[in-house]
């Protein structure tokens, strides 16, 4: 399962991205897609983001079953411990 | 939370196996635990953590310590880079049953050398000759743990020259060496965090013996030619720039491929030849409820009650 959190992003790109998952709330989509397919529509939004910003949420085998991606200016920030993944909220 | 019932909580097997910090201050946030540093704040899921290791310049909270101790998230002080240990918190179980299995394994000679022979067969993957004495079950593991470095150097091209290192003068080993010392004092703390979860004692060593962290040496000890080794010689082959948190990412893939967590406690009570043992005890439930009472003839009589009252009859 994949799941991308847009934010300040333009309607016409959230209608883009709901080509491929389900908004389940504003700037929510989940979905189920192929990691070839998660990484072309990712690097896509990094590009497309603009003043915006994205979270990217997938299962994987790491130790934590998931694994983060942000792009854009995100309020938090994502932090690796050594290969874990943790959130930190910028003082 | 506090006095929650332990079933709450992520099993062993489904933990994150370490977190490693050091220059930053933790403290309660909100009813969990975080950690800042100069840069934020960074939440810390401690229910879902087997193991936090603390590293030089660390400061953290009573109110933190008590919220881990109660998610069953072992902490441990460490030195610089997770190598070496100090400290120890209290793992997820309040039942002595397996202490107490322990302990008579311990105090009877022919017991206790039956499970330093499992310990042996467990490194081996093979069950031992009956007639090889513990002298030379020794050197056939000795033989067995030089072709382990023989291996790993040939396959990584890491140059080999043996085991050395100065305890008191840490910079002047060689890199592979220090590499070795930092997988290995991650893996004691994933061992330790494990003995403690379970409930046993991390004295009671079977092979190592004297130290208070014995029986931690005993357990790392089965798992240092299939994920130590390998991690710390692929590690260094990497390059020396950052090698000792490379070292403990590496090493988080081989828990992860080598399904340490799942099987970490499954394999001590296998050298303890412990048996099915029940999935939770009454003080797993609730922890405040009254520890039976021994007694020679019963082996155990209810504790909590006075028996004063016509108990002492019976």
């Amino acid at each position: 399962m994949t799941v991308i959190i847009l934010e300040r992003v333009s309607i016409s790109l959230r209608g883009e991205l709901s080509r491929w998952m389900l908004e389940v709330q504003a700037g929510v989509f989940v979905g189920t897609l192929s990691a070839m397919v998660r990484k072309l529509v990712w690097d896509y939004l990094t590009t497309a983001v603009r003043s915006g910003a994205g979270v990217l949420i997938y299962q994987t085998n790491t130790e934590q079953g998931f694994a983060m991606e942000f792009c854009g200016k995100t309020s938090r920030r994502l932090r690796d411990f050594d290969g874990l993944q943790l959130i930190q909220i910028p003082s | 939370m506090s006095g929650m019932n332990l079933q709450m909580l992520p099993k062993m097997r489904d933990s994150w196996s370490y977190l490693y910090v050091d220059r930053c201050r933790i403290d309660q946030d909100g009813k969990a635990i975080a950690l800042h540093d100069l840069n934020g704040k960074t939440a810390v899921p401690c229910a879902a953590l087997a193991l936090l290791l603390l590293g030089p310049g660390t400061t953290i909270t009573h109110a933190a310590i008590k919220t881990l101790t109660d998610y069953g998230c072992s902490v441990l002080w460490t030195g610089e880079g997770g190598v070496r240990m100090y400290a120890q918190g209290l793992g997820e179980t309040r039942s002595a049953q397996r202490l107490l299995h322990q302990t008579r394994l311990y105090v009877d000679e022919g017991l206790r050398l039956k499970v330093v022979r499992n310990m042996y067969s467990f490194r081996f993957q093979e069950s031992l000759d009956a007639n090889l004495n513990l002298r030379q079950i020794r050197g056939k593991e000795g033989i067995r743990v030089r072709e382990a470095y023989a291996k790993a150097s040939r396959e990584t091209g890491v140059e080999w020259h043996g085991r050395t290192y100065k305890r008191d003068d840490w910079q002047s080993a060689d890199p592979i060496n220090r590499a070795l010392s930092a997988a290995n004092s991650c893996l004691y703390g994933i061992s330790h965090a494990a003995i403690v979860a379970a409930g046993y004692s991390t004295g009671l060593g079977f092979i190592h013996t004297g130290k208070l962290l014995s029986f931690v040496y005993d357990i790392a000890d089965l798992y240092k030619a299939n994920i130590t080794i390998p991690a710390a010689f692929q590690a260094v082959k990497e390059g020396l720039d950052g090698m000792e948190s490379r070292v403990r990412r590496t090493l988080r893939d081989r828990f992860k491929e080598q399904r340490l967590l799942k099987t970490i406690i499954n394999d001590i009570d296998q050298v303890l030849d412990i048996g099915v043992v029940p999935a939770n005890s009454l003080y797993d439930v609730d922890s405040a409820a009254p520890s039976d009472l021994w007694d020679p003839e019963h082996e155990a009589v209810e504790g909590g009650i006075n028996w004063a009252e016509g108990g002492a009859s019976e």
